[in-house]
């Protein structure tokens, strides 16, 4: 009996200096994870803020758009914050505020007063003028570490009212009570599952529940449920119930959407309902409370009945335990669960977006920085554009989908602000929403007629030789090049239209003259021109260059197409503004830098030229679906045997170019004209663009020429026309015709009398 | 007060009129046949200010490019610049770059030339947003926030991309930023947007002078200042 005893008192002695140096171990892990930074956070990608201001071109659908996707609450009269009241052109609403790069905008109420398409009013709630306000930015993604956490970090001071106690109701009533563990919390869990039948109720304290998740694996064993109640006890020891509560809204586990793991209550506020975590309702907390026990099991979106369901069960409990009114909770039983819909801007994804703002990330950070310091990357996405072209690009491939061989057509699609220099929107497939193959950056296609612009560029900048209506010859030709072979273009209608005014051969996209006339300027000297429009590539100086052999990704096409319509200035594409640390902190700018590479006046007469095109040329289309008053300038491209169609052009605000084409470059039903700019112009419409309007540079001066010879003429004879000229290199003007010759000659008989 | 306002408004409307009518009525200019001016030494051909009629009494009074509105069916609103009250004026411009710019950098003001109202200050009134921005980054350039302003600055050019005004102040930041040779090009952009608007333009080749100093080019610099004196 003695040795036994003694065995025991040692083996127990032993035990517990076991157990206690566990329990050091322990507290050092605890502490250790708990205490430093607990959580890595992606970096968060935002479009560019809505900005409000009287005059400002804003269609009321579309604003209105924006604010549900930015999860606005309808409401009779403003409540707070994300709270929207519509009266006909009269809308109120209450913004949230946000910390930007440049300052802080307020959380603030807003009236805004819409007349026709445009701002009318812009007004504070006190009624005074408001100059200028923003909303915050859509978030459009973020940058995921390899194990797709992500969350939004909350305090515990941001949640909304109920939250903490519909947790604690539901999931742990002892937590302000107990010491880490409840023996009183697994008896009534053994209770209410006895009488209910059923598991209703799990034992583990909320405590236990973060230390599950935060230190531990997800293996079932009684050695790892006693390791983790006593992590639970020492949590407890040292931190207190406000940090343990913290934690837990940011840990837990709340859906999966694809490869991305949805955590914390900070995100699945966003995730599920587009607003933030302070602003939800009563109902909107219970479904989200009610989703702990089961997150997939209970998804409102593919669950949506089992989701209501709990979502009520748990209204009841909150009924019963008094932690809300009867009449709150009956009422919040009656709303829907006010999930954000698919398909809506607030549950759309933006991959070929994201995909050049991941690209330029890259080159500046540390892939690390970027998945872990939580920084907020601010871009000029434009969402509004983004939809606009998404539906352009659909409802025109579903157009043109009778023509055989139309549905293999891929797409790639890119919208700037020729301005600015910033990208607005991106397409880089027919399925927008698909992650995969990016056209729009990586789709590397011959230009075709696109590049034709380049060669006349050369060539007006040369006055002295060169002017919109000097004559040149669209006759068939052939040469030699270096390699013995002979290069002999053709026109696409196999024709040759004999002697023609140089600014015909870009507005019908003659091969024959253009090509002659890239022969006559210098294939190297195009190349230069090419280089200073910002093209990157290194093309050889074949003749065939000169029909766009050479290949460019739409982008390219935009940077290149850019210059163009911005005056000669050449601004390098940006798709990101700026960045701010997880603090607010300004870290990084990507500032606006332009440089004048053509003369204004050049690029004025290509201008002209390439309004022609729309009005009179090849794009002559465009005004099947837009108004002619609307000013536009481009120009379409197709390669050999329609492999690709192309089209780029611009307003004075919005720039964009349309590749169509199959993956495996086989031929297309479609040229520039019938395909590409088919989508240019729908998005146009929709777009609902400012016209062009390049101020007169002061090199250039407007002459009248008769449209038949090209000789200088007066404004009174027929077929007069006007056309802009590099001062100096216009034709001397023509006498007058009709009525006024007479008049002159009376005037002069009549002088001649009284002298 | 409404005499001088309606020939003011109507010449002013007239112009705004002028100026965003579509293509193919552009009123001509008679610009004679004098030859060459695109090679005077500075590219973009600013070389032959003097010889163009471009500069009509009435050019001083227009005033402001309402942001968006530059479709023909929006009322430009515009503001007799040199009758205009003159305490809103001065007080609601604190950025005026005129004077801020004078004592930093030893820029030369420009002379006056019977432009009733002067400085840039005077040279046109700016509407809400863009005056309120171009505010928002003189007080973070005064407070030493240079990328604070520019990017301030920025999202103004975004609001209003053709307002001469906001290039000058972007030129200016850039300068201080000593990006001299972004300076000099945000300069040239506001020229090619400030036609008849002549002080405007004498203080855009004032910055060019300056930028161009900064980078070393003395003769350019006197280019520029000869073209800012011409200018007025």
């Amino acid at each position: 009996m003695r040795p036994w005893l003694g065995w025991a008192i040692k083996l127990s002695l032993v035990g517990l200096v076991v157990l206690a140096v566990f329990a050091v171990y322990l507290d050092a892990v605890v502490q250790e994870k708990f205490s430093g930074k607990r959580w890595t956070v992606p970096a968060k990608v935002y479009a560019r803020p809505l900005e409000l201001f009287v005059g400002q071109k804003l269609a009321k659908t579309d604003f209105l758009k924006e604010l549900d996707a930015l999860g606005y609450r309808r409401e009779g009269a403003v409540s707070g914050p994300g709270g929207v009241s519509v009266a006909g052109n009269n809308i109120e609403l209450f913004s949230r505020g946000f910390q930007f790069y440049e300052s802080n905008e307020p959380s603030q109420r807003v009236r805004v007063r819409f007349s026709g398409d445009y701002v009318a009013g812009l007004t504070q709630a006190g009624g005074g003028n408001l100059a200028v306000a923003r909303l915050e930015p859509l978030l459009i993604g973020g940058l995921y570490p390899a194990h797709q956490e992500d969350r939004v970090l909350i305090k515990i001071d941001q949640v909304p009212p109920y939250l903490v106690e519909t947790l604690v109701a539901i999931e742990d009533r002892e937590f302000f009570n107990h010491f880490g563990v409840s023996p009183k919390g697994i008896a009534r869990a053994v209770w209410i599952n006895a009488t209910a039948g059923q598991l209703r109720q799990g034992g583990s304290t909320l405590t236990q529940q973060l230390v599950k998740n935060f230190y531990l694996t997800n293996e079932r064993s009684l050695s790892r449920k006693a390791t983790e109640a006593m992590m639970a006890v020492l949590l407890e020891l040292h931190y207190d119930k406000k940090d343990i509560l913290e934690a837990y809204l940011n840990e837990v586990f709340l859906g999966q959407d694809g490869q991305r793991a949805v955590h914390g209550f900070g995100l699945a506020s966003q995730y599920f309902f587009s607003q933030p975590l302070s602003e939800l309702k009563l109902d909107q907390v219970a479904l989200l409370v009610g989703m702990v026990k089961g997150p997939t099991y209970y998804n409102p979106r593919r669950n949506p009945e089992r989701a209501l369901e709990r979502r009520n069960l748990v209204l009841d409990v909150l009924a019963e335990q008094g932690v809300a009114s009867a009449a709150e909770v009956a009422a919040a039983k009656q709303k829907p669960l006010g999930i954000t819909q698919r398909g809506t801007l607030a549950d759309s994804s933006f991959p070929a977006f994201l995909d050049l703002v991941k690209r330029q990330l890259r080159e500046d950070y540390q892939e690390q920085d970027l998945t872990e310091e939580g920084l907020r990357i601010f871009t000029s996405f434009d969402p509004i554009m983004q939809l606009k072209a998404e539906s352009a690009l659909a409802d025109t491939l579903k157009r043109l989908s009778g023509r055989k061989g139309v549905d293999q057509v891929e797409a790639g699609v890119v919208v700037t602000s020729p301005e600015s220099g910033e990208v607005q929107a991106i397409i880089g497939s027919r399925q927008p929403r698909f992650a995969g193959f990016n056209r729009a950056l990586d789709a590397v296609r011959p230009i075709g007629s696109l590049i034709k612009p380049a060669i006349y560029l050369t060539a007006l900048e040369r006055p002295s030789q060169y002017t919109l209506t000097s004559l040149i010859e669209d006759q068939p030709f052939s040469i030699k090049g270096q390699d013995g072979q002979v290069w002999k273009p053709q026109n696409y209608d196999r024709k040759a239209h004999g002697t023609i005014y140089l600014y015909q051969g870009l507005v019908n996209s003659y091969n024959l003259s253009t090509a002659k006339l890239g022969l006559e300027l210098g294939v190297p000297e195009v190349l230069k021109t090419l280089d200073r429009l910002g093209v990157e590539q290194k093309w050889p100086a074949y003749p065939s260059m000169l029909l766009g052999a050479g290949g460019l990704s739409p982008l390219s096409v935009a940077n290149m197409y850019q210059t163009l319509a911005n005056g000669g200035f050449n601004t390098p594409l940006r798709g990101i503004r700026n960045v701010l640390t997880a603090e607010g902190e300004p870290l990084k700018r990507y500032p606006f830098q332009i440089q004048q590479r053509f003369d204004s006046g050049a690029i004025y007469l290509l201008q002209n030229a390439m309004q022609r095109t729309m009005s009179e040329g090849t794009g002559r289309s465009v005004y099947n679906q837009l108004p002619r008053s609307l000013a536009l300038a481009g120009k379409t491209g197709t390669s050999n045997d329609s492999r690709d169609s192309w089209f780029a052009g611009f307003s004075q605000d919005v720039l964009a170019v349309v590749w169509l084409g199959r993956d495996d470059n086989g031929p297309t039903p479609l040229t520039g004209a019938t395909g590409a700019l088919q989508v240019w112009a729908d998005f146009m419409r929709k777009a609902d663009p400012l016209p062009l309007d390049m101020p007169v540079p002061d090199n250039v001066v407007l002459a009248w020429v008769d449209a038949s010879s090209g000789q200088g003429t007066d404004p009174s004879c027929p077929n007069a026309v006007q056309m802009p000229y590099i001062r100096g290199s216009q034709p001397v003007a023509g006498p007058a015709c009709g009525i006024q010759a007479p008049v002159n000659e009376v005037m002069d008989w009549v002088r001649g009398w009284l002298d | 007060m409404n005499k001088w306002l309606i020939p003011a408004v109507t010449a002013s409307l007239m112009l705004a009129g002028c100026s965003t009518v579509p293509r193919g009525s552009i009123p001509v200019v008679d610009g004679g046949s004098s030859i060459g001016s695109a090679q005077s030494g500075t590219p973009g051909g600013y070389g032959n200010q003097s010889s163009q009629p471009q500069a009509l009494p009435e050019d001083s009074g227009v005033v402001v490019m309402v942001p968006g509105g530059g479709g023909s069916s929006m009322p430009i609103q515009s503001f007799p610049a040199g009758n205009a009250p003159l305490e809103t004026t001065i007080s609601t411009q604190p950025w005026s770059a005129t004077p801020s710019a004078a004592p930093q950098s030893g820029y030369v003001e420009p002379t006056p030339s019977g432009i009733p109202s002067g400085g840039l200050a005077m040279d046109e009134q700016l509407d809400g947003p863009v005056l309120a921005l171009l505010t928002t980054a003189q007080q973070q350039q005064g407070g030493g926030d240079l990328n604070g302003a520019a990017s301030s600055l920025e999202r103004a050019q975004r609001i209003a991309p053709r307002e001469p005004q906001v290039l000058y102040r972007l030129a200016e930041v850039r300068l201080a930023q000593g990006d001299a040779s972004q300076a000099e090009q945000f300069a040239r952009r506001g020229l090619s947007y400030a036609s008849g608007r002549p002080a405007l333009q004498a203080s855009l080749w004032n910055l060019i002078a300056q930028a161009r100093e900064r980078q070393g080019d003395a003769a350019g610099a006197a280019q520029a200042r000869e073209q800012a004196r011409v200018s007025l």
